[in-house]
């Protein structure tokens, strides 16, 4: 990225055909592995942070490849800050409701279920899917602000 | 001198630490809470995945922090980084 953004202002950062097809076909393919590694979290390796940091990667995958331009119409920018702030209120709101049906905070309120299957484990599935969307809004953020403000990686 | 003075008090304050340690590697004190979460944890969370147990249920209140940190990591770059334009 240092290298294509030393060009100068005049040539924009263009990427090639191929780039821009295998990373149009690989997309799909990286959102899939990581909602399977958030579905997953409670029953095999993986879980909230590992992929909602594949989420994260599959829109940095396309940021990379079509440029800035094309990817912000694409990706609604603005929402991210309203994710955000929001999943984090959701987050402490689903340890108050522990609190008021059980005794404790972040206590699980929701039945176990037989063990080995998704929904499992009470509100531990819950509790993958916000913590994964929380990390890869996080993730693309950091990397959009270095890459818009800063031109450089 | 005062070169001297600051390498010798490294090296004592090594020792010290060094010799006041007296550890085994892979030996803990307290196994209490390790024995109550693998003999215990799959029947009382119901998750397959003991680490997920551990971190989603047992210690839910740390996942809580530790979201708010990168919260506040994407907040400071942000601050730092932006430019109005």
């Amino acid at each position: 990225m240092v290298l294509l953004s030393s060009y100068g202002e005049k040539n924009k950062m263009k990427s090639s055909n191929i780039i821009k097809t295998i990373a149009q076909k690989l997309f799909p393919f990286i959102l899939l592995f990581g909602i399977y590694l958030i579905l997953h979290g409670h029953l095999s390796p993986g879980g909230g942070f590992q992929g909602g940091v594949v989420l994260g990667t599959a829109v940095i995958l396309l940021f990379l490849s079509y440029g800035i331009e094309e990817t912000e119409r694409k990706v609604k920018i603005k929402y991210l800050s309203i994710i955000e702030v929001s999943i984090i209120l959701f987050f402490i709101f689903i340890g108050v409701f522990g609190m008021l049906t059980a005794n404790f905070f972040l206590k699980n309120f929701l039945p176990l279920g037989r063990t080995g299957q998704i929904l499992s484990g009470g509100f531990m599935p819950l509790l993958n899917f916000v913590i994964g969307i929380k990390v890869a809004a996080g993730i693309f953020g950091i990397f959009y602000i270095l890459f818009k403000y800063r031109g450089e990686i | 001198m005062k070169k001297y003075i600051s390498i010798l008090f490294l090296i004592t304050i090594t020792l010290i630490i060094i010799f006041s340690i007296n550890l085994e590697f892979g030996k803990p004190i307290n196994l209490e809470f390790a024995n109550h979460y693998l003999n215990k944890g799959i029947e009382e969370t119901g998750a397959m995945n003991l680490v997920a147990s551990v971190y989603l249920d047992y210690r839910a209140y740390d996942t809580l922090i530790e979201t708010v940190i990168l919260f506040m990591a994407v907040y400071g770059i942000t601050f730092f980084l932006r430019r109005e334009k």
